[in-house]
């Protein structure tokens, strides 16, 4: 009974600590910054709009069909859906009645005003590094710029006591300890810009690096682990690996991955599911110079060790199909229902389809993202750069026998080499995409 | 002790077989049921369902290779049969996926239509002068032999394609869509719309698009490589139904091309007059077409 007692009270006590130090975090852990800024400025509104886009705010703070950053796209979690909120600067809804502390307090350092801490989802770990210059001209954007929208915010569908925040102050001590921007070691002063928005602004690693149990993404910057944007799955898209090695980007030249992030295609590939998002909504605005050190800084993530060259074997596929032999498994799927747009060489029609032969997305380690876009299909972004957009059918009509030895092929098929895929792996795929979360607050999906 | 352990025995096989049990009837998630048509008698009335077949099927066809070879002729027609392809055309540049798509000038009833009379020759033809007539026409090259092996497999796919509909009976699609033909065509509308939706694959001269061997990946509109004057394309209306129906690919998440339902009928009426009427090769043997009058309004001579 004592010990009982007692263990009661130990237990009591370190809630009654964790909550402590939680509650205390605004002013030791974050502290709020005491700045003017001149959001009249119209060079720094300009800066701002320029940045704000880079950091693709408008995606999640903007639901469908509503007004730009009024809030109310849902974001899923195990647990609930959480919804961006409205950063307009109306007074009553929005961020209007925010200084600038409280703006960057909440854009790098996960806080609100009113102490209250906010989801990783809202990517504060990687703004984190965002410099103070950059944050003094978003914040006279949002301010100066914006339309104010009158939009109350949704609460998340979280159940208590998960929806309790201060555990999150233990979380943001964890993995958000405040950090500044280090420029990696090189002469190139791009690789430097690169890295800086490639694990600032751009949020790259948000998708792109495997996330730890607690949801922490497991590298915020290369660290010499090779882990930093090594490839990760959400919601059943796989956002491959864009280390310089094998299955990364070894086999993009420094150009296809600029024109890739400008239009959301090139000779070879074409953007899909959030990446397409991610393409119309922010890295078809950034200049060259900044596309271009985005792509010298991913070129210039050192491979892991044995995984430095990615090496095709012999195409025998072109020829067999070609002349006519469709007796491999899959081969005959493939003719019926690919060829048409991606051809029997299997390298599609440039910028229009794309090619599946040397294609770093068809034997990436994880195949989610072939299996997927076969299934469901796939929009490219539409950008200014292109006349038109193409959008692939999906193929869910197929059995998953004929999808399996099918995707198995292409993994396979012109010099590719991959893992075969599995009947199972396609059921599993299916019922993803039945449960698909769906990202709009409720008074938006009608 | 020992009726515990055989209490505890059967409860174990029991959770086990209980457990088995509920992944067995929990259903692995596959495809939906294949789509399928109405197959129709004369009067209409459903007499059965036809469901396009798998091309993984012709293998277990006694005359498998005959077929397959008839449906690469007719996917890859300007490579296999250089000395009969005039235009850089294959026949599934206008019959769209080996003839297998509703409103794209399918072959699914193909080999039950035939032999019929048709108004433009005045008389009737069976499926080969038919077949024929697209050489010389929309391929704008010379008829193949009709008692070749070329034409035998051609019409031995069409024939599997056919899945055994009875001869009097017709699968419920159509050739081609409607298009309103009392609409006034605009060219100039026609040369902007075939800017914006059609140059990005067909070329902004119209010339089409080519592979690394050479062979056509996106077939050219206009030109002295493309269809002549006497195909059945070249009238406005014709084309506008294809056009609509069909063309572009690749624009919605659905259907086995994505294709079509982009353009509204004047659209496409204009965009087809644009193109149809860019220079083409000439047909001489034109004067012997529609003997007996009839001609319809969109014909070019
Ligand atoms: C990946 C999605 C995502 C992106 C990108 C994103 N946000 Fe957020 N943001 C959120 C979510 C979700 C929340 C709400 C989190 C919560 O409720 O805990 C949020 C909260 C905020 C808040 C706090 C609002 C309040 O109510 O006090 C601000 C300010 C903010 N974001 C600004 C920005 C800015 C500026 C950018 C671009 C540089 C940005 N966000 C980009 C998802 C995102
Ligand atoms: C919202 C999540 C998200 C963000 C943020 C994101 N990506 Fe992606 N990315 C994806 C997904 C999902 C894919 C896989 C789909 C595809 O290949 O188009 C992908 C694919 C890619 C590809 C490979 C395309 C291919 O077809 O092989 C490249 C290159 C890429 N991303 C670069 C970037 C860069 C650089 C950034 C940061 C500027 C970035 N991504 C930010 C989700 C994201
Ligand atoms: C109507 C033309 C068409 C057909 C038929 C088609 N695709 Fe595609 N495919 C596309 C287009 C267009 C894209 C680009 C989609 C995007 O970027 O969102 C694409 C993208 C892809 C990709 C992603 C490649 C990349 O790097 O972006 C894969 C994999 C793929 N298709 C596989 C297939 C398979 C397998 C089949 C046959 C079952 C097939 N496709 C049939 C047009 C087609
Ligand atoms: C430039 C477009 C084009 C090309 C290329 C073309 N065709 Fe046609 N074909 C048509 C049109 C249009 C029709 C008429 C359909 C109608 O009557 O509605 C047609 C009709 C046919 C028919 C009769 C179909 C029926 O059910 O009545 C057959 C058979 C045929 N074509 C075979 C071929 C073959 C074989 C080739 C290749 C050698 C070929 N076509 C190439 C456009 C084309
Ligand atoms: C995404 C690429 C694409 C676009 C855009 C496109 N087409 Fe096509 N078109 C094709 C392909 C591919 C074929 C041949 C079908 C095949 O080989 O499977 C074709 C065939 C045709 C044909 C019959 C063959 C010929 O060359 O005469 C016509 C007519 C045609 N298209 C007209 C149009 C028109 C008009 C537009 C614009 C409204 C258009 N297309 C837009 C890809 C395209």
């Amino acid at each position: 009974m004592r010990v009982l007692k007692l263990a009661l009270l130990a237990g009591l006590s370190a809630l009654a600590i964790g909550w402590g130090v939680a509650a205390s975090t605004p002013y030791w852990f974050a502290p709020k910054q005491d700045r003017k800024v001149d959001i009249a400025d119209p060079e720094l509104i300009a800066r701002g709009e320029y940045l704000a886009r880079a950091g693709d705010c408008v995606a999640c703070h903007t639901a469908p069909g509503g007004a730009p950053y009024a809030g109310g796209l849902g974001l899923q979690t195990p647990l609930g859906t959480i919804y961006a909120t409205n950063i307009t600067p109306d007074p009553e809804t929005g961020i209007g009645s925010y200084d600038y502390g409280d703006f960057e307090r909440a854009v790098r350092k996960g806080l609100r005003p009113d102490g209250v801490h906010l989801y990783p989802a809202m990517p504060f770990a990687s703004y984190k590094v965002v410099s103070d210059a950059d944050t003094e001209a978003m914040y006279a954007y949002f301010m100066s710029a914006v339309k104010p929208v009158a939009k109350q915010n949704q609460p998340t569908t979280i159940p208590w006591p998960a929806s309790l925040r201060w555990p999150l102050a233990w979380w943001q001590l964890l993995f958000a300890q405040p950090r500044d921007f280090e420029a990696p070691q090189s002469d190139d002063p791009l690789v430097a810009r690169g890295a800086y928005l490639v694990e600032g602004l751009a949020h790259c690693g948000a998708c792109h690096t495997p996330r730890g149990l607690a949801y922490e993404e497991k590298a915020l910057k290369e660290d010499g682990s090779g882990r930093f944007l090594s490839g990760s799955v959400l919601e059943g898209w796989y956002a491959k690996n864009l280390r310089n090695e094998d299955t990364g980007l070894v086999t993009w030249t420094e150009e296809e991955l600029v024109t890739f992030l400008r239009t959301g295609r090139n000779k070879r590939t074409a953007a899909f599911g959030s990446m397409s998002d991610v393409v119309e909504h922010s890295l078809q605005y950034l200049g060259d110079d900044d596309l271009t050190a985005i792509a010298r800084y991913l070129k210039s993530l050192p491979p892991r060790p044995g995984r430095e060259q990615w090496r095709p074997k012999e195409d025998v596929t072109t020829a067999a199909l070609r002349g006519g032999d469709f007796s491999a498994p899959g081969a005959m799927t493939y003719i019926e229902h690919c060829t048409a747009c991606h051809r029997l060489d299997g390298k599609g029609a440039p910028e229009v389809y794309p090619a599946l032969a040397g294609n770093s997305m068809v034997f990436a380690d994880d195949p989610s993202s072939l299996i997927q876009v076969t299934l469901a299909g796939g929009r490219m972004p539409s950008t200014p750069g292109h006349s038109m957009a193409f959008t692939m059918p999906g193929f869910a009509h197929l059995s998953n026998a004929d999808l399996a030895e099918l995707m198995t092929f292409i993994r396979n098929g012109w010099g590719n080499h991959a893992s075969a895929v599995t009947e199972a792996d396609i059921a599993r795929m299916r019922k993803e995409i039945a449960h698909k979360p769906v990202h709009y607050a409720p008074e938006a999906a009608q | 002790m020992r009726k515990s352990f055989l209490i505890a025995g059967v409860a174990l096989i029991a959770m086990a077989g209980s457990a088995a049990g509920w992944v067995a009837t929990r259903a692995v998630p596959d495809a939906p049921p294949a789509a399928s048509f109405a197959v129709l008698d004369a009067e209409k009335n459903e007499v059965g369902r036809y469901v396009v077949p798998a091309d993984k099927d012709i293998f277990a066809q006694p005359n498998a290779d005959e077929i397959i070879y008839g449906k690469r002729l007719l996917a890859d027609t300007a490579r296999l049969l250089p000395d009969n392809v005039g235009a850089a055309m294959n026949c599934n540049s206008c019959h769209l996926l080996d003839g297998k798509i509703d409103a794209a000038n399918g072959y699914i009833n193909t080999v039950n239509f035939y032999p019929r009379v048709m108004p433009r020759a005045g008389k009737e033809v069976d499926l080969e002068t038919r077949i024929n007539g697209c050489f010389q026409r929309s391929m704008n090259g010379r008829p193949l032999d009709r008692e070749g092996r070329e034409m035998k497999a051609m019409i031995a796919y069409m024939e599997w394609l056919r899945q055994g509909v009875a001869k009097e009976h017709r699968v419920d699609i159509v050739n081609a869509g409607p298009v309103d033909e009392s609409l006034i065509p605009d060219p100039d509308n026609g040369k902007a719309i075939y800017a914006q939706k059609c140059a990005a694959c067909h070329g902004v001269n119209g010339e089409g698009m080519r592979d690394q061997f050479g062979d056509i990946i996106f077939p050219p509109l206009w030109g002295d490589e493309s269809f002549n004057i006497g195909a059945g394309l070249a009238r406005t209306y014709k084309a506008a139904q294809f056009v609509k129906w069909a063309m572009p690919p690749a624009m919605h998440l659905d259907g086995q091309l994505g294709q079509g339902g982009v353009l509204t009928d004047q659209e496409a009426v204009d965009v087809s007059e644009y193109f149809t009427h860019m220079p083409r090769p000439d047909f001489a043997p034109k004067v012997n077409d529609w003997p007996n009058g009839n001609k319809p309004k969109d014909a070019r001579y």
